[in-house]
Parts: C-alpha cells; sequence; structure tokens
C-alpha cells in the first residue's frame, strides 16, 4: 500500500540541521538522533496506514459515491462512513497516531518555520479570524460545522510527512488535527502545535 | 488594463480605450469598437458587453452560500442578466455552503437561489473554500468530477479553466497545476480559488504564502487572469506582474467596510454591497462588468490576453 510517499525519512528536525558548523565529533550524535527521526516517522507511517486500511475496507462497505451525487448520498456516505469509523475505533484515544514522539518531532519540525521570518504570516494565514469560538477536540468525533476548515499553508504542508487523499492536516487553532475528509472525522490531534 | 474610458458613441457601438499597465510589461493601448446591446442600460461610462453570439460568456460568485436575503436577490439578477446576457456557466469562488451541509442546506443555500439558472442548464463550476465539506467535491451541481482541484476547457473560445483548492496547496497539487499549465494549449488561461494572492481587505488580505508558490507559475504560463474570494468584498486589484486578479467574496456574504482605503492594490473596490460578475471572453479580449443588488453595473473594463 502506497500511503506515504516522499516522507522525510532520516531528515532531522531544522533545529537540529542548524546546528552551526558540526566537528567530526559530534557527528555519530547527528547521526543518532537522524536514525531516531527516521524511526519516529516510521512509527507514523505505520499507524497512518493502519488507520487508512480500516477507513478503506469499510468505506467499501458503502455505496460508491458518484461525481454526480445528490446532497442526500453525500450525507448519507459521510455519516455512515463516520459511524463504522467511530464503532471500529471505539477505543482510540489523543496520541494513537500522533504519538508524543511524533508531537515532539512535529514542534521541532514546525518551530523554525512558525518562529522564522514569516511566521507571523504563516500563523495568521492558519489562524481564521472570522471563527472566534472554541470547539472541543475530541478524537472520532466529526469536525464541527460552525468551525471553519483551516488554511495549511503550502510551507507547512512541504515540511511535514506526505499523507494521501484519505487524511488530512489542518489546524483548530494552534492545535494540529488529522482529519478524515470522507468521514468528516477528527482522527487525532496534537495541541500547541505553536504557540 | 484599469485605465479606460468609453468615448461618445458611434452607431450603437462605443469606442473603448483600455490602456494595459501589464506589470514590468511595457504599457499597450488596445482600441475596439464595443457594441451596446439595446437591453443593457449601462450608465455612462462604464464598459457594455459586447454581448456576441459566438463569443464565451460566463458568471463569477464567491461566498455566496449562506442562505440568506441577498443571496437569492443575486441569484434573481443573474436570473434577470441571464436573459438579456445567456452565459452556460458560473464559477464559484469558494464558501458554497457555509455552516450546517445537511441535504436541505444544500437546497437553501444553492438549488433554490440559482433554481431559475439551473433550470435553464447553466452549469456551475466550484472551487471549495474554508468553509466547505471536502465531499462536496461529489455533488452533482459543482461539476467537480469528484476532484478537489481540476480545469476543463471553455465550450467556447480558446479558454481553458483552472480550479484550484486554496486550503491545502500540497506539493502534489503544486506539480498538477505545473504539469497542466505546461500541458495547455489554450490562449486564455483563467484561475480561480477561494484564497486571494492580493486583497485589500482588513479581514483576510494578500495571502502571501500561498503567492509566493502559485504566482511564479502564474507568470511563467502565461495565465491572464486571477479570480478568488474569501475576503467578503469585491476588488479589482490593479495588475500584477501583467495578470489581472479579481477578489468576488461578496455575492452572499458582505463585511462592510472592510477594504483598506486608500490602498495601493486597489483599482476598483467596493464593500457596501453584494456583487457577481459577468465576464465576456471575445478573441484576445476580455469584458468584465461588477453587478451589484439592484442589477446595477458598478464596476466594468476591458483586459487583453497576455501573450
Amino acid at each position: 500500500m502506497v500511503l506515504l510517499a516522499g516522507l522525510l525519512m532520516g531528515q532531522t528536525p531544522a533545529s537540529s540541521k542548524a546546528a552551526p558548523n558540526p566537528t567530526p565529533k559530534a557527528a555519530p550524535k547527528q547521526s543518532t538522533q537522524v536514525n531516531a527521526n527516521a524511526a519516529v516517522i516510521s512509527d507514523f507511517v505505520k499507524r497512518v496506514n493502519e488507520y487508512v486500511a480500516v477507513h478503506k475496507k469499510l468505506e467499501d462497505t458503502l455505496p460508491k459515491l458518484s461525481k454526480d451525487s445528490t446532497p442526500k448520498e453525500i450525507d448519507t456516505h459521510e455519516r455512515a462512513l463516520l459511524k463504522l469509523m467511530q464503532e471500529a475505533r471505539k477505543g482510540a484515544k489523543q496520541g494513537d497516531v500522533l504519538t508524543l514522539r511524533m508531537q515532539r518531532f512535529i514542534r521541532n519540525l514546525l518551530r523554525p518555520i512558525f518562529t522564522g521570518k514569516s511566521g507571523e504570516q504563516i500563523k495568521a494565514e492558519i489562524l481564521d479570524k472570522e471563527y472566534k469560538g472554541n470547539a472541543p477536540l475530541a478524537v472520532n468525533a466529526r469536525y464541527p460545522d460552525e468551525v471553519p476548515i483551516s488554511t495549511v499553508p503550502p510551507q507547512v504542508l512541504q515540511s511535514l510527512p506526505k499523507l494521501t487523499e484519505d487524511i488530512e492536516y489542518r489546524f483548530i487553532q494552534n492545535s494540529l488535527i488529522l482529519f478524515d475528509p470522507h468521514a468528516h472525522m477528527i482522527v487525532d490531534f496534537m495541541e500547541r502545535a505553536f504557540n | 488594463m484599469s485605465h479606460r474610458r468609453v468615448l461618445p458613441g458611434i452607431l450603437g457601438c462605443a469606442i473603448v480605450a483600455a490602456v494595459c499597465c501589464a506589470g514590468s510589461e511595457p504599457a499597450r493601448t488596445v482600441a475596439v469598437a464595443v457594441p451596446i446591446p439595446a437591453t443593457a442600460r449601462q450608465p455612462a461610462g462604464q464598459v457594455a458587453l459586447p454581448n456576441k453570439a459566438e463569443s464565451l460568456h460566463f458568471a463569477v460568485i464567491g461566498d455566496n452560500g449562506n442562505g440568506d436575503k441577498p443571496q437569492y436577490e443575486v441569484g434573481r439578477h443573474m436570473l434577470d442578466w441571464y436573459n438579456r446576457f445567456p452565459f452556460p456557466l458560473v464559477l464559484m469562488m469558494g464558501d458554497n455552503i457555509y455552516g450546517s451541509d445537511r441535504p436541505q442546506d444544500y437546497d437553501a443555500k444553492f438549488r433554490l437561489p440559482y433554481k431559475g439558472l439551473l433550470d435553464k442548464g447553466v452549469k456551475f463550476y466550484a472551487s471549495l473554500g474554508n468553509h466547505d465539506s471536502r465531499e462536496q467535491r461529489n455533488y452533482e451541481y459543482f461539476n467537480m468530477n469528484g476532484k478537489l482541484y481540476y480545469s476543463f476547457k471553455a465550450p467556447k473560445e480558446d479558454v481553458r479553466f483552472f480550479a484550484l483548492e486554496s486550503t491545502y496547496m500540497d506539493p502534489d497539487q503544486l506539480k498538477w497545476l505545473e504539469s497542466e499549465l505546461k500541458g495547455a494549449r489554450e490562449n486564455w488561461k483563467i484561475i480561480y480559488f477561494h484564497h486571494p494572492l492580493y486583497s485589500s481587505a482588513r479581514t483576510h488580505g494578500s495571502q502571501l504564502k500561498l503567492r509566493e508558490v502559485l504566482e511564479p507559475l502564474f507568470i511563467q504560463y502565461g495565465v491572464s487572469l486571477v479570480l478568488n474570494g474569501h475576503d467578503h468584498a469585491y476588488e479589482r486589484i490593479k495588475p500584477q506582474n501583467g495578470i489581472q486578479y479579481f477578489v468576488v467574496g461578496s455575492s452572499g456574504q458582505l463585511r462592510r467596510g472592510d477594504l483598506r482605503k486608500p490602498s495601493p492594490l486597489t483599482a476598483f473596490g467596493n464593500d457596501t454591497e453584494q456583487i457577481f460578475m459577468l465576464m465576456e471572453v471575445d478573441g484576445d479580449t476580455l469584458t468584465f462588468n461588477a453587478i451589484n443588488l439592484k442589477g446595477a453595473v458598478v464596476d466594468s473594463g476591458m483586459i487583453a490576453r497576455r501573450k
């Protein structure tokens, strides 16, 4: 199953890369860091793949949406898939896909983007001024209708491990969520993706 | 583009001088005779749509899907104009269905406001905004063919439209866009999506990070026109690097007083009333009218295709 091609395998967080002129002595440490990051990403890929496999299996049990679907067909499909996913992931909890190690990795990855010279612009494009609410986040919940879907700037998407169309990165305020657009569901989330 | 005047009509025609200030390109002047249809009744100083049978007509709406009274009013005026200026297609800048999107919302926020047009066979081509469910891509009346981003050839004239998904401009979409633009043989390349690369509105304004990745492609591959929404106002941007940009984000929603005034970007702005647009491509020229809730033209002009 080709799900997460183009990963950042072996890529270190930008903060590590920014270390000035590492001496030869520092090399083993950096190499260890690279391997550790690769392991974290690999584990994340595995978890996403597992989620997508369940998603595909369950979606295949539903009537396929055509490109000329009616609103009723779209709504029925979306809510039926949501229900199936919720049942299949009954015990799912925050951190199952975005593990604490992956959360740390993502924060390190995104920090230079959000603290760089364009950081404030990027945050402004993510944080929608139209939405002032504070929707509670919950794994397996339907994405709240009243919350606009955030923009994820290309510079952020280029940094994060690539996902397939079955699952997307989104933000609600400064929380990064994994969003299933077919089921309109929050798969997992991490708080304080940026300050 | 952007500076023009209509000279006194001669035998039912107006001579329109459009001075094209195309960014770093040398300015050029285009003079064309524009027949004024008797039914158009446009005020003096406005550029009438040529309304030729063989040219491409289309409409543009954005941020329309709230189901409120002004959206229905806009729909009524679109139908009224359709009867004088038949357009086979409508481009949608996103935020097609605000808030809840149950089946009844598709009716109240889309099908009913534009029922008259749908009944006449007008096709709507949607792009998605930040208030839209991703699954709208499968909706029968949005003609997205199940895709989040797509392109299609216009039924008339040498035009290709490209609808992008600007909330999620991932490397795959950028790669697709470059490949589509590179392969497009049409003279006119018209791109539309939700988030504006240029906007003088206070609420959102110009999406600079998106501009960084998209504008170089638009310049490289000869895009002439870019249409956006997101900010709830109408704004004709002064041409940037030879490309004409419009924000058409007030065909339902409206954020009064949101445009910064003055703004170095604005060629014309309106944040006081709902607006939709009509456009006509005739050879190398595109004529546009922006129309308000009274059905009156508030902005108009002509654009020369980038060559």
